[in-house]
């Protein structure tokens, strides 16, 4: 029953293909006094997000993304709806959109994406929401709720109340952006995001690997609600649709622009801030994926064989650890980071020799090193011996 | 941070209870005591102990005990035997600024600390909540047999912070647990 219907909505969509340029052509933006608000709500929720520290500030990036988003859409509709794309501090798979066309795009997916045909698979079901007013939907569908399910939402016990909660706040307009929408939107940004990448000639089978990767990383750490696209319809659906959807449009597997190697020399920088950011999160299967993937582009950097080194080193595995710190070391000697780090394995081992040398280089490289204190301490240990 | 979060969830829905305190108290574990200032306030909870004079949203202590190796929320990380406090204290840095809520975390100071005996860390640091209200909050922790320890004062950075960092410190030194014996030889590695 599920998939006739998805395969229902899929048939409607290509029916209506011709009619895919006037889907998102809007009238001017914002078009009611409803909306108005909705827009003034969603700048507000950007100044947050843009003054909390966790914008990647990449001018040449952002170049390069919008420059992606505008192929996507036809000039009229970049007239009333200027996108803006902005990269975000965030090792979780994820996207969202403002109703007033304010894009933000994960590091973590775009250190996943390996060309420009999957980011702009990305874009186009971002941009769709803005387009198709789905903030605007979801806003109306909220005011739409029935006072006794309202009310029964907030009167579950403690842990459901929280999720209820939740959901009620995740539903209304520009907040709904970020925590995703129905399933009816979601599939509706998915299909009309399909004929725009189609449209600007990109790979769309490039399109349903995005998708791949989103299961993987469901899969990989067990998550329960990702916040991309939603939660509905679920990932493999959706490659499913993709798939369908080519069929159906007669697309040809494997036509279209792929644009990989210009992709992957845009977003180098954010693979590694993402790895960092990985090994923050004590993600280190990804963070490792993401450096070796850093190191294919660029194999001599020092920072990228520290992150390896300190993946090992935080696993317990002290022996790599060493191998990748001491190569971060030859390829960098004054990186104070690697010092520091084989400095406390060889610390923990025993050998204070070898460890007085690497924090003794460690705080003459970087004079003002925020644990100072602690390296002070450990020389202090090591001058003993 | 999240933990703390969720406690001021509850108190925002009143499913939550404040009480005054003052005078020792000893956790309903048995595993630390502790001297609470007169004229503040302690929120009824099973297990983390929150305190406050003005409301949490302007100042709080929160001490928290939790089993070495029970994951921590915003990252996978665990803490293990034999870490050194410098570890620990790097593990809890990623942990708050992976937190979703913290915006623009800064840590000023990292460093060493001897808390009851025990080879801890002392991390100072300033983060914002979404409101952009700037927060300053001095963390101390340690691990002590297979429980880690952590004691901290959060408040706004503007005025309240310095008015009760004094208070904080004399809960910090009147911090004490109970079996002494078993602790003492399991905390963080001191040396190789």
């Amino acid at each position: 029953m599920k998939h006739r219907l998805i395969a229902g909505m899929l048939c409607t969509a290509v029916a209506l293909w011709s009619s895919a340029v006037s889907a998102s052509s809007p009238n001017s933006f914002p078009g009611s006094a409803e909306e108005h608000r909705l827009w003034l709500r969603a700048e507000e929720e950007e100044r947050i997000i843009n003054e909390s520290g966790l914008l990647y500030d990449d001018p040449q990036l952002e170049a390069y993304l919008n420059g992606v988003a505008r192929k996507l859409q036809p000039p009229d509709v970049l007239e009333k709806l200027p996108f803006q794309i902005l990269v975000l501090k965030d090792p979780q798979l994820n996207a969202f959109a403002f109703p007033n066309g304010v894009i933000y795009v994960h590091t973590g997916i775009l250190a996943r994406m390996e060309n420009e045909a999957q980011l702009a698979t990305l874009l186009a079901h971002e941009m769709t929401h803005c387009t198709h007013r789905h903030a605007l939907k979801a806003f109306r569908m909220l005011k739409d709720f029935q006072p006794a399910n309202a009310s029964e939402a907030c009167t579950q016990d403690a842990p459901g109340r929280s999720a209820n909660l939740q959901t009620l706040l995740g539903s209304t307009g520009a907040m709904a952006a970020i925590t995703g929408y129905t399933r009816e939107l979601e599939t509706e940004a998915d299909t009309v995001g399909f004929q725009l990448v189609v449209r600007a000639g990109y790979d769309l089978e490039e399109g349903a690997k995005l998708f791949v990767h989103l299961k993987e990383e469901i899969e990989l750490y067990q998550i329960k609600e990702p916040f991309v696209f939603g939660t509905h319809p679920k990932v493999q659906e959706r490659v499913e649709n993709c798939k369908r959807f080519m069929e159906l449009c007669h697309v040809k597997r494997g036509s279209g622009v792929k644009n990989g190697e210009a992709f992957l020399e845009q977003v180098h920088g954010v693979i590694l801030e993402n790895a960092h950011l990985e090994l923050k999160a004590g993600r280190f299967q990804t963070a490792r994926k993401g450096l070796e993937k850093y190191l294919a582009l660029r194999p001599g950097d020092s920072r990228a064989y520290y992150l390896l080194g300190e993946i090992c080193r935080q696993q317990g595995d002290r022996v790599r650890a060493k191998v990748m710190l001491g190569k971060a070391i030859t390829l960098d000697p004054s990186n104070p980071d690697a010092h520091k780090a084989i400095g406390l394995i060889y610390y923990k081992g025993g050998d204070m020799g070898r460890a007085r040398r690497f924090f003794e280089t460690c705080l003459s490289l970087s004079p003002n090193l925020p644990d100072r204190a602690y390296i002070e301490a450990y020389l202090a240990e090591c001058k003993k011996e | 941070m999240k933990k703390c979060s969720w406690l001021l969830l509850l108190l925002m829905t009143a499913c939550a209870s404040w009480l005054p305190v003052g005078g020792s108290y000893e956790s309903p574990s048995h595993h630390f005591t502790v001297v609470l200032p007169e004229k503040w306030m302690k929120l009824r909870a099973e297990q983390d102990l929150l305190l406050s004079k003005d409301g949490p949203f302007l100042q709080y202590v929160l001490i928290q005990e939790r089993p070495i190796d029970k994951p921590f929320g915003h990252t996978r990380k665990i803490l293990r035997r034999g870490m050194l406090a410098h570890e620990a204290a790097q593990l809890i840095v990623d942990e708050i600024s992976s937190d979703r809520s913290v915006y623009d975390f800064r840590v000023i100071q990292n460093r060493p600390a001897r808390i009851h005996g025990h080879n801890g860390f002392e991390l100072l640091f300033t983060h914002k909540n979404r409101d952009g209200l700037s927060f300053k909050t001095r963390y101390c922790g340690f691990i002590a047999g297979d429980w880690f320890y952590a004691v901290r004062y959060s408040a706004t950075e503007r005025y309240y912070f310095e008015k009760d960092i004094h208070t904080f410190e004399d809960i910090l030194s009147s911090f004490e647990l109970r079996d002494e014996q078993g602790m003492m030889n399991k905390d963080f590695a001191k040396a190789p």
